[in-house]
């Protein structure tokens, strides 16, 4: 009774804030047009206080690229891609700020069919894999439900053959739609903030220096330890960096 | 008193006999001009009138004063009065290096022991306002060397870039006879300079002073400058070199000589600088027109853009042709009648564009527009060609395929960043992925719950229907009492012969369905057959009797009792029966 009435009231709320999120929208965009990038910042950030979506972080990346703020651009077109894995414009722009990073690092290349593959594996929104398993359970259950109808018994074999290939349909779309939200999910890529980071050899001020990481350098954090965490670099080496010197993306 | 008496007799007993052979003896310092710039000549002119014979003259001090030329002294006779009388002068050159006031000492000119003594004069220098560049890089010339010298002056003191400027070199020479042994080469940094044509190099033929001072003039070179960039443009000393006095025995001195630097102020062009402005500044006229105006498909043609007029033509680039598609060209040929004179640069360049339409039809080149900057005036003229036009017709004899244009990889000027993605964002609101909240799992349980509940379902219903005979028995009191129902409604309306075919539907259905026989199948033998069991076979009596009653009542209006009873009998019957435990 309670969530009938609330119901209609939610949607009013829900209409109302969308149109104040359309009308943001419309003014970052005009902003950035007008080359005022710093507001169209503001006004982009403001809306990713309670929504998001890749374009959404592909365009705070932009605002940030305009305002050489590369750390920070990297940040967003990383957090952009890893909803759209395999996006073009944002892996070009990603690679142009990459560019004006100070660390080379150098990743392995990835096979044209891997990235086709993650595309293919992404589409456009994180749980359509969920849903896709849902509609496939859903078809092979009334194709289990139509066997009831038919008379013969090679037609009623056809159906339940059709049945079970959907059942499997389901297994593998449930499966990837975990593999997807974990990657989602991964907590353990970090973009460096500090413009000089010194990585220390243990989760101490003070302790051996290891070597100096820059802003805009990708890294894999390993674990947490108080205000430390310890990081892998792309060529394997590992160190202790304190947790306000990275944004986790 | 007595002492100046004699004194006094004494002097005029010494001069009675100068005074009578020339009887003025005159002696004056002057100068040209009291208050001069600094830098500039001053003439200081000393000149005794009738001087006698062992005249001595003890010049004046000059103090700090520079000597730019003398002394030099003159000498020539005259006649006044009937008498014979000579004047000599003496002059010199001075100058001041610094602002200030200078005193040139008293001239002491002496004849035997008598003396006259002249005034001092107080000269001024004062730091030199506005004098021409000229005039002042004349004079500091003439400090340099008094005796060769040369002069390097420009027509105007400022210009827009691009405009024309003549620059004059002046040669003033003292010396009677000299010829060029070297000319340095302008160092003009941000000009472009070209000679202009003078041919033979005269003096002219008045001599003119300059301080006092007679010199032979000649412009000796004229250049064109064309300003290239604006500000303070320089033009450096040009160093000269003069073989001066050549004789038959010495080939003459080499003088060296530097003429002055210039500095001269560059402006912009003036704002509001039409698109089509390319730098030409000066008076022009357009003139423009293909050669022929048919042409064949892949044949060239000519189109000729010809400037002309007095200005910066050799720097006028070729202007960009708005071509429309299908024409091919090439880089415009240039043919220049340019001809640099004493007034400017003048003449025509003519661009020449090598057309190649690569289509049939009637084809229109756009109007192509070119401004130019008029410096007298500072305006922006625009010329335009008008719109050219040309047919352009296909060739039957040429080969299929010939009219493919030449292709070009697009070039990747620069690098940024793409632009931000613009109207659906595709906003939602985060929240874990669905994979690993209970919607998805009650989603994948649900349909799964309800196949199997469907499959259960079904089954109970098949095993139903694979038994007919029990659901007919099941179904054998359901089916009456509809028969009866009608059989009610025939009681209420008072018919007869529905109501007994009702009620022997009933019965007679009832007994068939309940022991799973034809409806034609029933008869009272039968009913005893199945129901004599009941009731010690009174059942079976009472059902028989009322089967018979109804189905002779159905026929004929006999009726051996009231339609009520018979209801009523029927009713109870099936009841009863249909209540029974199978047999």
């Amino acid at each position: 009774m309670k969530n009938a009435l609330l119901l209609p009231l939610l949607c009013v709320f829900g209409l109302q804030a969308k149109a104040a999120t359309d009308a943001r929208v419309a003014a970052a965009e005009a902003a950035y047009a007008a080359g005022t990038y710093q507001e169209a910042l503001d006004l982009y950030n403001a809306v990713a206080l309670d929504l998001n979506s890749a374009a959404l972080q592909y365009n705070i990346g932009n605002c940030h690229s305009k305002l050489n703020a590369v750390p920070q651009a990297i940040l967003h077109y990383e957090r952009a891609l890893r909803l759209t894995p395999g996006a073009e414009d944002i892996q070009a722009n990603l690679d142009r700020m990459r560019a004006l990073t100070v660390d080379r690092m150098t990743s392995v290349p990835t096979f044209t069919l891997g990235t086709t593959w993650d595309r293919w594996k992404a589409g456009a929104d994180m749980d359509q894999w969920a849903r896709r398993a849902l509609w496939a359970m859903l078809m092979s259950c009334a194709l289990g439900a139509a066997t009831v109808l038919v008379r013969t018994a090679t037609s009623r074999r056809v159906l339940i053959g059709f049945a079970l290939t959907g059942l499997t349909i389901t297994g593998a779309c449930t499966l990837l739609a975990f593999s997807r939200a974990s990657s989602i999910q991964d907590g353990s890529q970090a973009i460096i903030m500090s413009t000089n980071l010194d990585v220390l050899s243990e989760p101490r001020a003070g302790t051996t220096k290891q070597f100096v990481l820059h802003a805009g350098t990708k890294i894999t954090v390993l674990r947490s330890q108080g205000d430390w965490y310890e990081v892998r670099i792309a060529n394997g080496a590992v160190g202790w960096v304190p947790v306000e010197s990275l944004e986790v993306i | 008193m007595c002492t100046r008496e004699r004194i006094l007799s004494l002097l005029a007993l010494v001069l009675l006999p100068l005074l009578t052979w020339a009887q003025e003896i005159q002696v004056s310092a002057k100068v040209d001009r009291e208050q001069a710039d600094v830098g500039s000549a001053v003439t200081l002119t000393l000149t005794i009138v009738n001087p006698p014979r062992g005249t001595s003259l003890d010049p004046p001090a000059l103090g700090s004063l520079a000597i730019v030329n003398g002394p030099v002294d003159a000498n020539r006779g005259h006649i006044a009065n009937g008498r014979r009388g000579s004047v000599f002068t003496r002059t010199w050159v001075l100058t001041a290096t610094k602002a200030g006031t200078y005193t040139i000492g008293p001239a002491t000119v002496s004849v035997g022991n008598a003396s006259i003594t002249t005034d001092p004069i107080t000269l001024t220098f004062v730091r030199g306002q506005d004098s021409p560049a000229a005039g002042s890089a004349l004079e500091q010339a003439q400090q340099r060397n008094p005796d060769l010298l040369c002069v390097l002056s420009l027509n105007k003191s400022k210009a827009f870039v691009g405009e024309q400027l003549i620059a004059t070199y002046t040669l003033y020479s003292r010396y009677g006879n000299l010829s060029s042994a070297q000319t340095g080469t302008t160092k003009a940094n941000g000009f472009w300079v070209e000679e202009v044509e003078l041919g033979q190099v005269n003096f002219e033929p008045a001599p003119r002073a300059v301080n006092g001072l007679q010199y032979r003039v000649a412009v000796i070179r004229k250049q064109l400058l064309i300003p290239q960039r604006s500000g303070k443009l320089k033009i450096d000393p040009v160093e000269l070199a003069y073989r001066v006095n050549p004789s038959f025995f010495s080939q003459g001195a080499v003088v060296e000589i530097r003429t002055n630097g210039v500095e001269l102020q560059v402006n912009e062009p003036p704002a509001s600088k039409p698109a089509d402005y390319i730098g030409a500044v000066g008076e022009l006229q357009l003139n423009s027109g293909f050669k022929t105006h048919t042409v064949m498909v892949n044949e060239p043609v000519d189109l000729s853009l010809r400037f002309s007029g007095k200005a910066n033509l050799r720097l006028i680039d070729a202007p960009q042709l708005d071509l429309p598609v299908g024409f091919e060209t090439y880089d415009p040929k240039i043919v220049d009648r340019i001809t640099v004179s004493a007034s400017g640069m003048n003449g025509s360049r003519e661009f020449q564009y090598l057309l190649i339409p690569r289509h049939a039809g009637e084809h229109e080149i756009p109007a192509l527009t070119f401004s130019y900057l008029d410096p007298a005036t500072g305006a922006y003229h625009t010329l335009s060609t008008g719109p050219l036009r040309i047919t352009a017709k296909d060739d039957p004899n040429a080969p299929a395929g010939s009219s493919a244009p030449r292709q070009h990889d697009v070039k990747q000027l620069a690098d940024d960043i793409r632009y931000i993605r613009t109207g659906d964002l595709g906003l939602h609101v985060e929240h874990a992925p669905l994979v690993y909240r209970w919607p998805f799992w009650t989603g994948l349980a649900l349909p799964v719950l309800a196949l199997i509940g469907l499959l259960f379902v079904h089954r109970a219903r098949q095993q139903r229907l694979a038994d007919t005979s029990g659901m007919r028995r099941n179904n054998a009191k359901r089916v009456a009492e509809r028969y009866l129902k009608d059989a009610a409604t025939a009681l209420r309306n008072n018919e007869r012969e529905a109501f007994h075919t009702a009620v022997g539907k009933a019965l007679e259905g009832f007994f068939a369905d309940r022991f799973d026989l034809g409806v034609a199948e029933v008869d009272a033998r039968r009913i005893h057959q199945h129901l004599d069991g009941m009731d010690s076979g009174r059942t079976a009596q009472a059902y028989a009797e009322l089967l018979a009653e109804s189905q002779l009542a159905r026929y004929a209006p006999l009726e051996n009792k009231p339609r009520q009873q018979v209801y009523d009998e029927a009713v109870a019957l099936i009841e009863r029966i249909g209540s029974s435990p199978r047999s």
